[in-house]
């Protein structure tokens, strides 16, 4: 059983992560580094810890015990796991970007205020917030639609919202947890293209859960969960296709 | 498997399905101990003397009026908490094949189940508050006993409640049956026409005429009574034309405005539905009505006071003065129970995307002062738009009264202040801090 995933220049690592729910070890003593500017895919069956692993890298979870050290360039190393909740809430809208199945995309706003928000909540003024928005939109090939509500976008066009509202702060790692799980095989594989392109083309980090082979191929290394534990640890001959 | 074994399936939710369900039920309480208050102090008047039964009734049915808006608005708050609680569960009934009409059934039997238990609760809490109530003065003497209903209209209250719930079940699960997906469907909604305000406006100028020479007309009391309450129906139906479009051109304005995060969601979520945020808070434009009105009304007769000592009018300033501040007071607790009970099912409906967004980094506070913002905004709005407009209405009246008994209109205005702060304070209730702690993990 592997139980160690080490790599030089690491931007986010974690030693000895342990998570459980009730009698469920959802993380079991999990040692992982993420490389800057690398993708990393994290598979394994429903229940193997994959999310929990995700959520623990990015601060969304704390873990029973552990430790989590975020290395960002120029900035002191960051124990993500000693800070408490709003501190982990500020470092995540700051350091960090998420594109999730479901998008997360609130209804009431336009593509380009959804965008914006992420700007908005770190103090970036609304008009240079909405333009780099509109920017960031546009180059993800949704000019046009900038200003038409979540509800009048196809699935695909709202995960391009929920990719440029990642990218737009420009964080250096980006978290994806199934992005492509809602949507079908070429909207699935256009997407993952613009995704592979806003992160790991421009030098950032992505660290990406997912259940399918194809994808996760797409990615530097794959990591695989079983009940809790990397079971291993691939490197992707071809690299990833950004 | 028959509709009632579903119903009964259906009506063991999970953990947060368990606080919608006891937020409805205190819904449906606070609904049916509102009516029978209400109620058993206009029933209270009937134990008066002939003569100031005959002035009292009609200021009762006037005051009855008035708060039968913000009443439903809460009453439909309950209701559609209750259809929310069912929403995917009855729609996932509809695509494993149940008909349209066992899941109307189903639908219907849980709402009026529920409204049922919660009209029990409110007659047990309106016997617990009639007490207090009962100390309440009118011609000089607390109302004591006469606030309790007799049992049948008591009956007829709890009725009354039912019927709402099941009607409300029953439009709001129409789309349900037509589509099972149509839940998930969410359509823009039309900004409402200019053409309301000109309308509106058009109605109070034809009331302001029509008030400024009915004292010329050569009828009796009871007739320029009822021209005069009618004139006041026509005018709040003007108003309720006016309310929509007034809140849209203020969410317009807020809009432009909007720098931070938690001002453009706020503006956006009131122009999501300038109808439904104006129906939220049209009981806080009811109360602006009753304390301008009702304020200037009791200040004049306390000016007349002096000339009928010894008689039952002489009762007559205090007495409009409390009605006016019992109305005012009852309307403004219902604005804040419906919009408490709204925010809170909106916060629990889309805990998914809360919970999303806190992972994403947004705080909770943000969301929860957008929300906050979202019901303040049209709420004040209302409150400074129908003071200055009803005060428009009774322009000679207001001013009078203003000058003659500034403590009684002071004291109006304070109680409405005091009713906008309830409001505020009762939307903590839904601060998705606190409603989804449980879930914002550790």
């Amino acid at each position: 059983m592997l139980q160690n995933s080490y790599v030089s220049n690491p931007v986010i690592s974690a030693r000895r992560l342990l998570r459980s729910y009730g009698s469920t070890h959802a993380l079991n003593g999990i040692d992982v580094d993420i490389a800057a500017g690398t993708a990393v895919a994290i598979m394994g069956p429903s229940g193997s810890g994959k999310s929990t692993l995700l959520h623990a890298l990015a601060g969304i979870e704390l873990p029973d015990s552990g430790t989590v050290t975020l290395n960002l360039p120029g900035q002191a190393p960051v124990e993500v796991d000693g800070l408490g909740d709003s501190a982990r809430t500020k470092l995540r809208r700051e350091a960090f970007g998420f594109v999730f199945q479901s998008g997360l995309l609130i209804p009431e706003l336009t593509a380009e205020e959804n965008v914006a928000m992420a700007l908005m909540v770190n103090g970036v003024p609304r008009t240079a917030a909405i333009a780099r928005a509109v920017e960031a939109l546009q180059q993800l090939g949704l000019a046009g639609m900038e200003q038409r509500r979540i509800g009048q976008l196809s699935g695909g066009q709202q995960q391009r919202v929920a990719i440029a509202r990642a990218q737009v702060t420009g964080a250096s790692v980006v978290f994806a947890d199934e992005p492509t799980g809602a949507l079908d095989s070429v909207t699935g594989s256009e997407v993952l293209d613009i995704l592979m392109q806003c992160t790991v083309g421009m030098g950032k980090s992505l660290v990406m859960v997912t259940h399918d082979r194809q994808v996760a191929q797409r990615c530097h290394r794959i990591l695989t969960l079983q009940d809790g534990k990397i079971t291993a640890d691939d490197s992707v001959v071809q690299g990833p296709r950004s | 498997m028959n509709t009632l074994h579903m119903a009964w399936m259906l009506a063991r939710p999970s953990s947060s399905g368990r606080i919608v369900q006891l937020l409805t039920v205190g819904a449906y309480t606070m609904v049916s101990a509102m009516v029978l208050i209400v109620l058993g102090g206009a029933w209270s008047f009937t134990k008066l003397e002939g003569d100031a039964q005959g002035f009292y009734i009609p200021l009762a049915a006037f005051a009855l009026v008035l708060l039968v808006v913000p009443l439903l608005v809460l009453g439909s708050s309950a209701a559609k908490l209750s259809a929310r609680a069912q929403d995917r569960a009855l729609s996932s009934l509809r695509l494993l094949g149940a008909t349209g009409l066992q899941v109307r059934a189903v639908a219907v039997i849980q709402a009026a189940a529920t409204a049922l238990v919660g009209a029990i609760c409110g007659v047990v809490l309106y016997l617990a508050l009639a007490p207090a109530v009962a100390l309440v003065k009118f011609q000089g003497e607390a109302i004591g006993t006469a606030i309790f209903l007799p049992p049948l209209a008591t009956a007829a209250a709890v009725l009354a409640v039912l019927l709402l719930s099941v009607v409300s079940a029953l439009a709001g699960l129409r789309k349900l049956v037509i589509t099972p997906l149509a839940v998930a469907t969410r359509r823009s909604v039309p900004m409402p026409s200019w053409m309301r305000a000109v309308i509106a406006i058009g109605s109070i100028v034809v009331i302001y005429t029509l008030f400024s020479k009915v004292g010329l007309l050569p009828v009796g009391l009871g007739v320029l009574i009822t021209i005069v309450i009618s004139g006041f129906g026509v005018g709040l139906l003007a108003l309720n034309l006016i309310g929509p479009w007034l809140v849209a051109k203020v969410g317009t304005a807020k809009l432009k405005k909007a720098e931070s995060p938690e001002q453009l969601l706020a503006a956006r979520m009131i122009l999501e539905s300038p109808g439904g945020a104006w129906r939220q808070v049209s009981g806080v434009a009811m109360a602006a009505f009753v304390a301008v009105i009702g304020g200037s009304g009791a200040a004049m007769f306390a000016f007349s006071e002096n000339d009928v000592a010894g008689s039952w009018e002489m009762y007559l300033s205090a007495d409009v003065l409390t009605g006016v501040l019992v109305t005012l007071s009852i309307s403004l607790i219902c604005v804040a129970i419906s919009a408490a009970i709204s925010q809170c099912a909106g916060t629990l409906d889309r805990q998914d995307l809360y919970l999303g967004l806190h992972r994403l980094g947004v705080d909770l506070g943000v969301v929860n002062k957008a929300r906050v913002k979202s019901v303040m905004i049209p709420a004040l709005t209302v409150a400074i738009g129908f003071t200055v407009a009803s005060a428009a209405l009774v322009l000679p009246f207001a001013s009078l009264a203003l000058l003659l008994k500034p403590l009684t209109v002071a004291t109006v205005l304070v109680v409405l202040l005091a009713g906008l702060l309830v409001i505020r304070l009762s939307l903590n209730i839904a601060d998705p801090r606190r409603l989804l702690a449980d879930h914002s993990g550790r």
